[in-house]
Parts: structure tokens; C-alpha cells; sequence
């Protein structure tokens, strides 16, 4: 059928064999190639992209830029898909930056979780005084940035209530965390505050077997895989932005899903 | 024009880097020479794990392109009262297998997955064809420990 917006007299396709070597050098990669070099690279940084460290800046600031976007797309209300409890991977599967047979156990009994930035009530907490809050139950996806995922269910304090407890200021910008394998990780208030981000004491109903965490970890359903960190031994709130493992690697640090 | 090459090979190499990070140590890496099957197992923080819930996974091979070796068929007790996990070993897309019988401490978890850490393919396909004489289903019900590892990737 002929288009309706179709012109009574049509331009003379001549003009297509003209511009011929431009339109072929539009071809979509070397668009976002041109794209990346010519609007990213010199208006972010206004680099030279003759240096590597330039270039690496002007990469880790896109990444910034997308943290950014992604935050502000991030829905507060939004939850992510949960699923039955008969689809829960047990035992769940294992991951760090090393491998199964470096997990250091933590003792339940000696450990404690500190608090500190700005917060209210500094006094440090121990797993039974955590086991006392009001406890939710999440089943949930784990999607790891490599790209595997399951289905696991976890039973914890959910972190608002937590941050609300110790009279956080909710309007600071992050939550830190420091774990007892060295695995520094931080999110943003929003995705701290999600319902469905948990200070996580089970797993599938019984208590986190050591190399998933015990006694505790931050589990979100908003975040990917590595920010998750295991074995959390002090929660931060401030505004100075506190980093990552990975993310110090290059890994961005929104993470989003 | 180079210096837009150089970039975008700047570029490649910083996600090669980042998608190499996840893996600063190998995961599922064999015993040390001379530990035991059951030892190596200890150390790899064994948890339970329903015998029914591991018939019919994917069985891997611990290298970072994860080849699939076969598919947990079932779980037997042998006549030393081992347990061992009878696995449809080599074959074609499913196809053309035949059944071997691992120890389960030359196994671990891997997620959904399992994968065989003891032994190298090479040596696998030197194991007998599995016979069930002399050998017991474990009930489906039964829970067992088997060791962990971290992905190969």
C-alpha cells in the first residue's frame, strides 16, 4: 500500500548513490564508536584520548553518568518479582572473590556489628540483639554480574527498620558496609531503604551456613550479586561516598536491577 | 583516526579486566596431591543437599568454558557403602552416554549445577561403564553433604 505521507513528487534517488560512502560509514558500531569518542570522551572529560588514563577516566566517568541515571530512574515503591518458597536453591550457590576453601568462619557468639556516621545510637549490636528485631521473609532472585542467577529464600531484619532503630539520618546519601573477609561495599539510601533489603540471618529457614554470610549479611533484591557483601561487621550512613571492592576494580557501583 | 583505535582498545581491555576481577582465584580447583577425597571435601564447607534435588543436574567440568560432562542420573551406595553419584558421562548433545559412577567427594555444589573436581576428564572416561549389581538407590528423601566451589569464570 502506498504511504500516506508519501511526497507527489519523490526526491531523485541519485542523491542516495551520492552520499553513499556516508551513509555506509553510519553503520551502527562505528555510529556508537564515533558517538563515544567525539560526545562521551571530549564532552565529559574534554581528554585526550591519545592517553589511557585519559580514556580510562572518561569511561569510569560514563559509568558515573550511568549510576546516576539509574538512580534516578530507581522506583522506592517498586518491588522486585518474588517467588514460592518450593522454588528456593538449596543449598545456594557460592561465590567470592576467592574461592570455598579460603572462608574464615565468624564466631556468632564473639561477633558484633558496629554502627557509626550519622546515626543516633552508636552502641555496637550482637547477633541476638539482631535475632530480637521483627524479622521478614523474602524469596528472591540472586543475579550475579557474570551472569548466573538463582532463587533463594532469606529471613532477616529489613535494613530500614534497622536504620531506623539506631536513629540514622534517612536523608544521608549512603549505607557502608565492612565485612569480616575485607569486601568493603556501600549502596545508596533509596535501595537501603527498599522493602525487600534485608539484613539477612537465614536461609531457607535455617541460620546462614558459614560461607553464605553467617551471622549476617546484606541481602537486596534491587542490587546485583556483588553488592551483597557476606560476613558484614559494621554499618556506616554518610554522605562522603564510600566505594566498593569491585567497584574500586572498575565495576560500577549502582548495580542496579 | 589511531587515536580512536587506541581508545577503543583502551576500552576492551578495561571490561577484559573487570569481567577477569570476578575470578581473582579459580574456583573448584582439584585436591592437593596426596589429600584424601574425603579431606578435600572437608575443606570445601560440605552442606546438605536433598539426594532427589541432584538427580537430573548438569554435570561440569571445573575450567572457566564449563563443559558440560554429563547429567546426574542417580545416587547409589556402592558395596564399600560409599556414596557415589552415577553420572551419564560423555555422549552428544544428551545423546550416546553411558553411565559412570564418581565418588561424591570428587564432586561439589555449584548452584543449580555439580561439577567434578578430582578427576580430569581424561581420567573419566577410564571409569567402567556403571553397573547397579551389588549397589543400593539412596532414597530420594536422603540428605547428603557435598562440598562447594566458587564458579570457574
Amino acid at each position: 500500500m502506498k504511504s500516506p505521507f508519501r511526497p507527489a513528487s519523490p526526491p531523485d534517488t541519485a542523491i542516495l548513490d551520492d552520499h553513499k560512502p556516508l551513509v555506509r560509514s553510519l553503520e551502527r558500531r562505528g555510529f556508537v564508536r564515533g558517538g563515544l569518542s567525539l560526545g562521551a570522551l571530549a564532552m565529559l572529560t574534554g581528554c585526550d584520548v591519545t592517553r589511557p588514563e585519559a580514556v580510562e577516566a572518561a569511561l569510569l566517568a560514563i559509568s558515573r553518568f550511568n549510576d546516576g541515571v539509574q538512580a534516578l530512574l530507581f522506583d522506592s515503591n517498586k518491588l522486585a518479582p518474588t517467588y514460592p518458597a518450593s522454588m528456593i536453591l538449596r543449598p545456594p550457590k557460592f561465590n567470592a572473590y576467592y574461592d570455598v576453601t579460603n572462608v574464615q568462619p565468624v564466631d556468632g557468639a564473639g561477633w558484633r556489628l558496629e554502627v557509626s556516621g550519622l546515626v543516633a545510637n552508636k552502641r555496637a549490636w550482637t547477633l541476638s540483639d539482631l535475632q530480637a528485631l521483627p524479622q521478614r521473609s523474602i524469596v528472591i532472585k540472586h543475579i550475579c554480574v557474570e551472569g548466573w542467577s538463582y532463587i533463594g529464600g532469606w529471613t532477616g531484619v529489613p535494613l530500614r527498620a534497622f536504620l531506623e532503630r539506631v536513629g540514622a539520618d534517612l536523608r544521608a546519601k549512603y549505607v557502608a558496609f565492612k565485612t569480616a573477609d575485607d569486601y568493603p561495599s556501600s549502596i545508596d539510601m533509596a535501595s537501603a531503604l527498599h522493602p525487600q533489603t534485608l539484613l539477612a540471618l537465614q536461609y531457607g529457614g535455617e541460620t546462614l551456613a558459614d560461607p553464605f554470610g553467617f551471622p549476617m549479611r546484606l541481602r537486596t533484591a534491587v542490587k546485583l550479586g556483588y553488592k551483597n557483601p557476606k560476613w558484614v561487621t559494621a554499618i556506616e550512613v554518610t554522605n562522603d561516598y564510600p566505594g566498593g571492592y569491585w567497584e574500586s576494580l572498575g565495576f560500577p557501583w549502582f548495580a542496579g536491577i | 583516526m589511531a587515536s580512536l583505535r587506541l581508545m577503543l582498545v583502551c576500552g576492551m581491555l578495561a571490561v577484559a579486566t573487570a569481567a577477569h576481577a570476578q575470578s581473582k582465584t579459580p574456583g573448584g580447583m582439584p585436591p592437593p596431591p596426596g589429600m584424601s577425597l574425603a579431606e578435600s571435601t572437608a575443606m570445601r564447607f560440605p552442606q546438605p543437599v536433598r539426594v532427589g534435588d541432584l538427580v537430573g543436574r548438569a554435570v561440569l567440568r571445573p575450567v572457566e568454558s564449563q563443559d558440560v560432562l554429563g547429567r546426574v542420573r542417580r545416587v547409589v551406595r556402592d558395596q564399600n557403602g560409599r556414596i557415589m553419584v552415577v553420572v551419564e558421562f560423555g555422549g552428544f548433545l544428551g545423546f550416546g552416554g553411558r553411565p559412570i559412577a564418581v565418588p561424591v567427594d570428587a564432586m561439589v555444589l555449584l548452584g543449580q549445577d555439580m561439577e567434578i573436581v578430582a578427576f580430569t576428564p581424561e581420567q573419566l572416561r577410564q571409569f567402567p561403564t556403571f553397573s547397579p549389581t551389588g549397589t543400593t538407590d539412596v532414597p530420594a528423601d536422603t540428605i547428603i553433604k557435598v562440598g562447594l566451589a566458587k564458579p570457574s569464570h
